[in-house]
């Protein structure tokens, strides 16, 4: 008999792994959000929403529909969004920046399909148009940051001198910099990372009429203004302008050292001043634009992340689900809502009905919409994005280390083709 | 139930749970990692069709291929090289008898209990050039002018992540060396001594060879850990500038996850872990050698 039940249960122990899930009358929504940062997981699960949180604010005030909310890191947002879409379990709502991949494989489903008209039309127009392939909608911006060059004010007026508009000034400048504080402060910062080595590529091709893609929406990574532009970047600090290792020192180290004093201009994003409070750091900082070169206008980098929802054939009332996913969208963009998540880790809004709020909180806000208008934004409803990206950046991390712009920015052109030339 | 019967069938029902458990975790998914090698895996991830060996010879016409197998190589052979002589020594020199000898081999055990991650964010502290602790401990002491550019190119920050890896990795070889010191008779170097025998003699001749097997098993798990060793070069560099500090492992995650190449990036953990059963098979087949010679 105890032999028999010792095989029951070493069975049991085997089979333990083996769940069943459970069913339920209310619909349930798996929804995945990036950490942004420090209060992202307080906010959605805590209590930082006024002593509540997203979830329970949400499910209170909408019976019938569940939300199993997950913060990922942005470090581990691919990895987790891949693994579920091959094992079949895509959640249902994804907060994350690219979207063209899941739209091209037919993962997404359109915006139209759930978000309310009322909604749609709130959005800031020039964003909804970075989320278009063949003219349909596949996501909506959940939030926006502008980029803009800091520079130390203390520094700047104890050497008596302007922040550079142009690439010659910003050599005389960085010059300037080094003989006044005998190479003891890094004039400029350059982060070509891995982190974020595309943004680098961006300010220097943008200021030089150059970019990712012609008006006809192709790759052209290799024109002659982005040559042009990749070869000055890396002679700043081949000339020893930079902070040394530009392939390993990235945005935040270099925010880090801008905050000692020990770099006096830095490109940020716009939450660089409450950064810097967070960090401890006192240093008087103001913005300028990002130098362009000469006779080229200066343009201002914006970076957007995005909603998107995708299909599941398996729900049984498909209508239903879309109503609840809508029903997510109009509380997650409610100005009630929304400006509380959007002010809490320094981001610009997507949407036009937030801004006045926005505005009265912080007049400082006004300024940045201005810069947030005008931005360029990187092409991501392109397919071979990715590849562009870490192309961009192999190509100016070889270059640093003594490879040729031209022959690197060649080879990754002929790559680019090749792929568009599979695509279509 | 015949009793002979259960007493044969018992053992593997006992083993079972284990079984399954390796079953699900570890040999379930290494098929499916060989079905990708040889499936088309789309950018989002949607596995489709058979497409033979195209993912393989993607992988082997990567630009970065060679320079990553071969720092793979070099990565290997230095930090178990390196690490199994240094372990050699330090165990030799714990295996004497001394004051405090307990205290030194507890603290010989903290670079192995501490998180990769750590160790390898802690480091990349210390190298710092803006405010490293090195760099500030030499100005103080007066022994350097001006802080000196620790990494400044990417042979030197490759030659830091080795040592970094030594540096975790001699623990475990020490104290298994340390085990088998402890297992050899002293008599043998007494009647050593009365021969006449000197240190080295005593060394290549008694130490050696008794202390092999320990050897031996060590250095077979280390060239699976270090192989597969994913946190400090991650950490420190992340393989840049563009892969030259990149190992096979690094390099097949930001191939799969950054790059979204998942095909080229499967086929390369297939050959990383066709190469590791290499090594283990070579091992196993000198150790059941060992076991028939006994």
């Amino acid at each position: 008999m105890k032999k028999i039940l010792a095989l029951v249960l070493a069975l049991m122990m085997s089979l333990t792994c083996v769940a069943f899930a459970e069913g339920g009358e209310d619909i349930t929504l798996d929804v995945i959000i990036c950490q942004y940062g420090p209060n992202t997981s307080d906010w959605f699960l805590g209590t930082g929403m006024n002593g509540t949180n997203f979830v329970d604010k949400f499910e209170s005030e909408n019976p019938g529909i569940k939300l199993n909310l997950e913060v990922v890191s942005w470090n581990d947002v691919y990895s987790v969004v891949d693994t579920r879409i091959a094992s079949g379990q895509a959640p249902d709502i994804l907060n994350i920046d690219v979207f063209a991949n899941y739209a091209n494989e037919g993962l997404l489903e359109p915006v139209s399909q759930w978000c309310p008209e009322d909604l749609f039309a709130d959005f800031f127009p020039s964003f909804i148009d970075q989320s278009v392939i063949d003219g349909t909608v596949w996501a909506v911006p959940d939030l926006a940051s502008a980029r803009a060059l800091y520079y130390n004010v203390d520094m700047f007026e104890e050497m008596g001198i302007e922040p550079p508009t142009t690439w010659g000034e910003l050599e005389d400048v960085a010059q300037t910099i080094l003989d006044f504080y005998e190479g003891e402060v890094y004039p400029w910062g350059i982060d070509m990372t891995t982190d974020e080595g595309q943004a680098a590529f961006a300010y220097y091709t943008w200021g030089n009429g150059g970019g990712f893609v012609d008006a006809e929406g192709n790759w052209v990574v290799n024109s002659p203004e982005n040559v042009e532009a990749i070869e000055y970047a890396i002679g700043l600090v081949n000339d020893g302008f930079t902070n040394p290792n530009p392939a390993t020192q990235t945005r935040y180290d270099l925010q880090d050292m801008f905050g000692a004093g020990k770099l006096a201009m830095c490109i940020a994003p716009n939450s660089m001043p409450s950064y810097c409070a967070q960090k401890g750091y006192e240093v008087n900082m103001a913005t300028a634009n990002i130098p362009a070169n000469e006779g080229k206008s200066a343009s201002s980098v914006g970076v957007m992340d995005r909603v998107m929802a995708f299909k599941d054939e398996s729900a049984p009332d498909q209508a239903a689900r879309d109503a609840a996913i809508g029903a997510f969208a109009k509380f997650f963009y409610d100005p009630e809502n929304y400006v509380g998540w959007v002010s809490m880790e320094d981001f610009l809004p997507a949407v036009n009905s937030a801004v006045e709020a926005l505005v009265a909180s912080d007049p400082s806000f006004e300024a940045w919409l201005g810069v947030l208008d005008g931005c360029q934004f990187y092409p991501t409803a392109m397919a071979e994005w990715d590849s562009v990206k870490q192309g961009v950046i192999a190509a100016e991390q070889a270059a640093l280390t003594g490879s040729d712009v031209q022959t690197e920015l060649d080879a990754l052109q002929a790559t680019l083709e090749e792929m568009v030339a599979a695509r279509s | 139930m015949n009793k002979k019967l259960q007493r044969k069938i018992m053992p593997y029902i006992w083993l079972l749970p284990s079984i399954a458990l390796m079953a699900i975790f570890v040999i379930f998914p290494i098929m499916i990692v060989f079905k990708l090698s040889v499936s088309e895996v789309s950018k989002a991830g949607i596995v489709g069709g058979f497409v033979g060996l195209k993912n393989f010879k993607d992988a082997i016409a990567l630009p970065a291929f060679k320079t990553v197998m071969l720092n793979t190589l070099y990565w290997v052979i230095s930090v178990v090289g390196l690490s199994t002589v240094l372990g050699f020594i330090i165990a030799m020199v714990l295996n004497q008898k001394f004051h405090g000898r307990k205290i030194a081999r507890a603290i010989l055990v903290l670079p192995w209990a501490t998180s990769l991650v750590i160790q390898a964010s802690v480091w990349n502290y210390i190298i710092k050039y803006e405010y490293g602790n090195l760099n500030n401990i030499l100005l103080n002491l007066g022994i350097i002018k001006e802080a000196i550019n620790w990494r400044a190119s990417y042979q030197i920050e490759f030659i830091w992540e080795c040592g970094v890896g030594i540096f975790v990795t001699i623990p475990f070889v020490a104290f298994c060396v340390l085990s088998g010191l402890q297992s050899i008779d002293n008599s043998l170097y007494e009647a050593a001594d009365i021969d006449g025998a000197t240190f080295w003699d005593k060394l290549w001749r008694i130490t050696v060879p008794l202390v092999k097997p320990s050897l031996t098993v060590s250095t077979v798990l280390n060239i699976i850990y270090v192989f597969n060793s994913f946190p400090i070069i991650y950490t420190m560099t992340k393989g840049a500038p563009s892969n030259k500090t990149d190992t096979l492992v690094t390099y097949l995650y930001m191939l799969n996850f950054y790059d979204r190449q998942k095909g080229p990036a499967t086929a390369l953990s297939v050959i990383g872990f066709l190469v590791l059963c290499l090594c283990a098979g070579i091992y196993m087949v000198g150790v059941m050698r060992k076991e028939e010679d006994l």
